[in-house]
């Protein structure tokens, strides 16, 4: 195992050293995929190693920082699972940039500078799972996010991705003094931040510390994770960056915001009272609504994709806010049921989000354009694009036999035996979550509808479109593995299930379930409440579609096809002005839900100077702001400016002034306390 | 042997309601002609019309890519799939553990969607309003199933459908119980919605504006429109066993004697022709929703629901 | 024995590189402020050294050689390319005239023993004779920094003010961790580097390095 993280470390570190020396040649570009799928490859037999064995690696270097304990990495079957997660984002990821950097030969972004950081990114990342201190993993999340703002600011030549930047770059490090508050209160002033001591330690802390801790936690990790109303960086941080680099934000990095959760308060904390989960569950719900419904009302490819991982977090935070509730109440089996299904969702969301952003990267490259108004058509032009991205949008959608669907199951079947919960008022909140949880999976799929239709389907509305070619190969395998990836999660769930209950085994106290939840190929849950076998329908599903033209064929049935004009009562001819377009598309469910959307509506008429019965033009403007811009962050950052202007009147634009502040302030603190 | 002839019954269930559903489809149409004083066409006649649309020559639109003509055999496949799982006549059966009722939801909506992406394939506007009306109505109507499926989890402690059959039949007080009749209520409301009959969708419109399901499918013909609608009689016939044989189990056989199968079909023939009946009654009473009224009949089905879940919770 | 000898070389060498940072605050021309830095860090580099010997504290032999390289070697050697690109100047009218300066200097000195008088009289270690002046050199080192007016004379009021600290840590705990130590001198390399550029922006916006003149840019 020591070669495997030696192998990993060593394989990014060439990879950012081949991006430096070379980074805008094709060898380079190359060279820095090369280095960065050896690391991710080796970082995921790890994790795999780790999980296969049960034996936890560790390795610590005291001696490197000489405060907190030092460098110490340690990696157990969670923080492996989460590695193993970085693994299978970041090869496709790799592969796929080695084609798609390409577009940045031109000069318009630092093809060196990519290089390094895409793959220092993926280290500091990796090292956050294997993480044993609080140093360590405040260090490595901290790299994290600063390798990552190099990442969202590539193309910074654009106003709006330098925007992007500062929102991201801001909304991090606000996250990350809720997380040095936590982490402080765990710590309580000890100097070993070891994270052996801190799990003692935890079980004396007050319960008020508790309630403390846990909500800076929940507030600093679900602000990386990307919950409501902290995800106003994700919609536009994630289309900012180049496609491969949002793949990784959506797939991956916003996990480690799940990790950190359930490393600080399943594992140190060792859950707690019931409205910890209750909290989790009603943020979860609140993101998944809300993500979705702002999904559907984006025509921008990637901000669309965006609102998405916002929705699917909410997911995943239903699965563990569930676990949560189960574990308060000693009910071991369904918690362990609700946070396997969040887990699964974790590695599921990692696979298909990822695939969905590679293939709307494709799009980008091959029309230059994000804005879905101007695509149509390219399921002709781009086939093999166009297929990846269904399998993606199938599996998002929730709809079997794909990945999505097993994982959502799981975490109905552990809401459902919320009825055991011996308090009816905390269990009559479990069929809220179900229908609210269903009704974000209804909104996923029209929203996805959407997407591929109007980008792909019918014809091309713009010149971009119509011109579009497809991806290059690179780009075209990254997509293909993770198709793959989705299909194999889906189908051959009941080996996945078993996994995720020996990661979860002895965290916080739960039992190992990982023979409980699978019987060959079925998964079940307990108490018989419920039993399903993707592998199955998966299968029963291709058989009767092969069966069916079969069937036809015997009969003599199949004629051939003519090709003529479509339907239009009579008109001829078919242009692409009278194609739906994706605002009309979402249109019924804007109004539906209009008192959430708020739409701004605007119609101005210019009538005929001489006649009001005849029209010169129309103008009608509808936009959607989402409320939390106005209502949280603008009187936030109002407030914010305001007391910086106040603050301006101390800069007197003296340069000697400054340096006379500092000096005084210097010897008056130094007097203050040698004297008093 | 018994598990092959147990095989062997679940593949009959699944062809029987293959055929009975255009029967079921053309029964309802005769019953709303009588109610409106028409003679109406003959409840065998959907057979005809599918037997001569998979005889005609198939004109496609030349915007169209594979996609449209991959979609209806997703459709039917996917419809059959869920077919499998529903107890029409026996229950327990061995493709039971396959999938429970969450999977049979999902199993239409995989159906649906591919129907949805069909609807804008031919690149034509009324495809497209087919598609966006038919996915919100789709979406809104989701939690109020899952919600219906949670109340009947909890009075029948399953959620696959063979053993919620079972488990009722071995209580028959739940089947009584406040909890399954608003559940029963509710899931009535979201099979008009879901299988386009009024007052959703109008099943029999020539106007296009008010098409839902229909304006989907404009473009297809053929044996592709053979099969799509072999479908949708399919999705229907599989609405009403549900509510026919998850509220009101008896009939339904648990072992396989001749006198208990004989005695399933009979039953199964009366349930599902008085739910037909329901429903007829039902769209000949009422007027065709505005689409932007569907949303608040659909929320009035959650909160039946919503109420089943929480009477069989605090009465449990 | 040799410890005795160790502190008295200890505050020997403090008290010389305490006396070249005074030197500076009398001389006019930039040349002699940069020959009294480099003196000064050739001292401290040497002291260095006798703290590495004494104290057996090996890392500071590798501390001592890059103190060479960066502060006798290459920092003064481009800070006279600076000044030869933006004319050397001649610091004529400082805030502060000399004899002020002399006098604030030796309060400076002073204060400085005051606020080290606890630490020296509780130390145990034998450097803790030269604790106090180094406290004074990074006070001297700070008040060059306010009262010269050109901006190249300010960053070697920076320097020897970096010197003071690094004397500080030397004495008071026989260096600083290596990694620190390291990440110190690349803050100090940055640093200048930094403040070179801004010296060549100054004087191409405003033709010369007088910093009173950044008020202009006052919003």
């Amino acid at each position: 195992m020591r070669a495997l993280f030696l192998a990993m470390l060593i394989a990014y570190s060439l990879g950012a050293l081949a991006a430096l020396a070379g980074g805008r040649s094709a060898l380079g570009r190359r060279l820095v995929a090369l280095g960065a799928v050896a690391g991710s490859g080796a970082g995921l037999a790890l994790g795999a190693a780790v999980i296969a064995t049960g034996v936890p690696f560790a390795l610590s270097f005291p001696w490197l920082l000489p405060l907190g304990g030092g460098l110490a990495l340690r990696l157990d079957s969670l923080g492996a699972f989460f590695l193993v997660v970085v693994g299978v984002g970041a090869i496709p990821a790799a592969v796929y940039g080695a084609g798609y950097s390409a577009a940045y030969e031109d000069g318009r972004a630092s093809l060196p500078l990519l290089g390094v950081m895409f793959n220092l990114f993926l280290l500091t990342m990796s090292l956050v799972t294997l993480a044993d201190n609080v140093l360590t993993f405040l260090l490595m999340w901290e790299g994290m996010s600063l390798t990552s703002y190099f990442l969202v600011i590539t193309e910074s030549e654009d106003e709006e991705v330098r925007d992007a930047g500062l929102w991201y770059l801001a909304m991090t490090h606000m996250g990350l003094v809720l997380l040095l508050g936590a982490f402080m209160l765990l710590t309580g002033g000890a100097v070993s931040g070891h994270f052996e001591d801190l799990r003692g330690r935890a079980v004396s802390l007050t319960p008020g510390t508790r309630d403390l801790v846990y909500l800076l936690a929940l507030l600093g990790f679900g602000s990386k994770a990307g919950i409501v109303p902290l995800h106003v960086w994700l919609p536009r941080a994630h289309p900012a960056a180049p496609s491969h680099v949002s793949a990784l934000l959506s797939g991956v990095m916003i996990k480690m915001g799940v990790y950190g959760l359930l490393r600080v308060v399943l594992d140190l904390l060792g859950g707690g009272p019931a409205w910890w989960g209750g909290l989790v569950l009603g943020v979860g719900v609140v993101s998944a609504l809300l993500g979705v419904l702002y999904a559907l009302m984006e025509h921008d490819l990637k901000r669309l994709l965006a609102f998405h991982s916002v929705e699917n977090i909410g997911i995943i935070l239903i699965g563990i806010g569930a676990g949560l509730m189960f574990h308060r109440y000693g009910l071991m089996s369904l918690a362990a049921l609700g946070f396997i299904g969040g887990l699964y969702h974790v590695i599921n969301h990692a696979a298909f989000k990822s695939l969905l952003f590679l293939g709307a990267g494709s799009v980008l490259y091959a029309t230059g354009t994000r804005n879905m108004e101007e695509m149509g058509g390219l399921i002709k032009r781009m086939p093999w694009t166009a297929i990846f991205f269904l399998i993606g949008a199938v599996a998002i959608s929730a709809l079997p036999p794909l990945n999505g669907f097993v994982s959502e199951w799981l975490i109905f079947q552990s809401l459902l035996g919320g009825v055991q919960i011996p308090v009816p008022e905390v269990a009559a909140v479990m069929p809220v979550a179900v229908g609210l949880l269903a009704l974000t999976s209804g909104l996923t799929a029209a929203c996805f509808v959407k997407a591929f239709g109007i980008t792909f389907l019918a014809l091309p509305r713009s010149l971009k479109a119509a011109e579009a070619h497809e991806s290059p190969w690179s780009m075209r395998l990254g997509m293909a593995g993770l198709g793959l990836g989705c299909i194999g999660l889906g189908v051959a769930a009941f080996a996945v299930v078993p996994v995720l209950g020996r990661v979860l085994a002895g965290l916080g106290g739960l039992p190992d379930t990982r023979a409980e939840f699978t019987l060959n190929v079925f998964l079940h849950t307990p108490s018989g409440l419920g039993q399903m076998s993707p592998t199955l329908m998966a299968l029963g599903l291709v058989l009767l579609l092969g069966l069916l033209p079969s069937v036809l064929w015997l009969f003599r049935l199949q004629r051939r096809r003519r090709l003529s004009d479509p339907w239009g009562c009579g008109r001829v001819g078919q242009t692409a002005r009278m194609e739906y377009t994706a605002t009309a598309f979402a249109e019924p469910l804007k109004r539906v839900f209009a008192d959430i959307y708020r739409p701004m509506k605007k119609l101005t008429v210019d009538f005929h100077p001489r006649s009001k019965y005849f029209v010169q033009s129309i103008e009608y403007r509808s936009e959607i702001t989402p409320w939390f811009d106005q209502a949280l962050y603008r009187p936030f950052l109002e407030s914010a400016t305001f007391v910086a202007k106040q603050m301006r009147r101390l800069q007197a634009g003296s340069l000697h002034l400054y340096l006379l502040y500092i000096a005084v302030v210097l010897i008056v603190l130094l007097v203050f306390a040698r004297w008093f | 042997m018994v598990l092959t002839v147990e095989y062997a019954l679940e593949v009959s269930q699944a062809v029987f309601g293959l055929a009975l559903a255009p029967f079921l489809v053309g029964f309802v149409r005769w019953v709303k002609a009588r109610l409106q004083n028409r003679r109406g066409a003959p409840p065998w006649q959907l057979y005809y019309e599918l037997a001569k649309l998979f005889g005609k020559e198939v004109v496609v639109s030349r915007e169209a890519s594979w996609l449209f003509y991959f979609a209806p055999y997703v459709v039917f496949a996917s419809t059959l799939a869920a077919a499998f799982l529903v107890p029409l006549l026996f229950a327990p059966l061995p493709f039971d553990g396959l999938g429970d009722l969450l999977a049979v939801v999902y199993l239409l909506m995989l159906g649906t969607f591919f129907l949805a992406l069909a609807g804008l394939d031919p690149g034509t506007a009324f495809g497209g309003m087919g598609s966006s009306r038919e996915m919100t109505v789709a979406a809104i109507a989701e939690p109020t199933i899952a919600v219906a499926i949670f109340s009947l989890a909890i009075g029948t402690g399953s959620t696959n459908l063979g053993r919620m059959v079972t488990l009722t039949l071995d209580n028959p007080a739940t089947a009584i119980s406040p909890g399954h009749l608003l559940a029963f209520a509710a899931l009535f409301i979201v099979a008009l919605a879901e299988t386009g009959r009024l007052p959703v969708d109008n099943p029999a419109t020539h106007l296009e504006l008010t098409m839902i399901h229909e304006a989907m499918i404009l473009e297809y013909s053929g044996r592709y429109l053979a099969l799509i609608e072999w479908a949708a009689a399919l999705k229907f016939m599989i609405f009403l066993s549900l509510l026919a044989n998850l509220f009101l189990p008896w009939g339904v056989a648990t072992d396989f004697s001749p006198v208990t199968i004989s005695a399933a079909v009979v039953a199964f023939l009366l349930k599902v022709g008085c739910l037909g009946l329901l429903i007829a009654f039902t769209e000949t009473h009422v007027a065709k929703l505005r689409l932007f009224r569907v949303p608040e009949l659909l929320g009035v089905s959650f909160v039946l629901a919503l109420l089943a879940v929480t009477s069989s919770l605090l009465l449990k | 024995m040799v410890d005795t000898l160790f502190s008295q070389l200890t505050t020997l060498g403090s008290s010389i590189a305490l006396l070249f940072g005074i030197v500076l605050l009398c001389r006019y021309s930039f040349h002699a402020y940069v020959e009294a830095f480099r003196w000064q860090s050739l001292v401290l580099a040497v002291l260095l050294v006798v703290v590495g010997y004494f104290g057996a504290a090996s890392e500071l032999y590798l501390v001592a050689a890059v103190f060479f390289a960066l502060k006798v070697v290459f920092i003064p050697h481009y800070l006279e390319r600076l000044a030869k690109r933006v004319g050397a100047p001649r610091e004529i009218q400082p805030y502060v005239n000399v004899t002020t300066s002399l006098v604030v200097a030796a309060v400076l000195v002073l204060l400085a023993y005051g606020i080290m008088r606890p630490v020296v009289q509780a130390g145990q270690l034998p450097t803790r004779g030269g604790l106090p002046l180094a406290a004074g050199l990074i006070f001297v080192g700070l008040f060059v920094i306010i009262s010269r007016k050109k901006a190249l004379t300010q960053i070697v009021g920076f320097l020897v003010l970096e010197n003071g600290i690094a004397l500080l840590a030397a004495l008071g705990a026989f260096g600083i961790p290596l990694i620190v130590e390291l990440g110190v001198f690349l803050d100090v390399l940055m640093g200048f580097l930094v403040m070179q550029v801004f010296v060549y922006q100054i004087h191409g916006t405003f033709e010369s390095i007088d910093v009173e003149q950044l008020n202009q840019l006052r919003h």
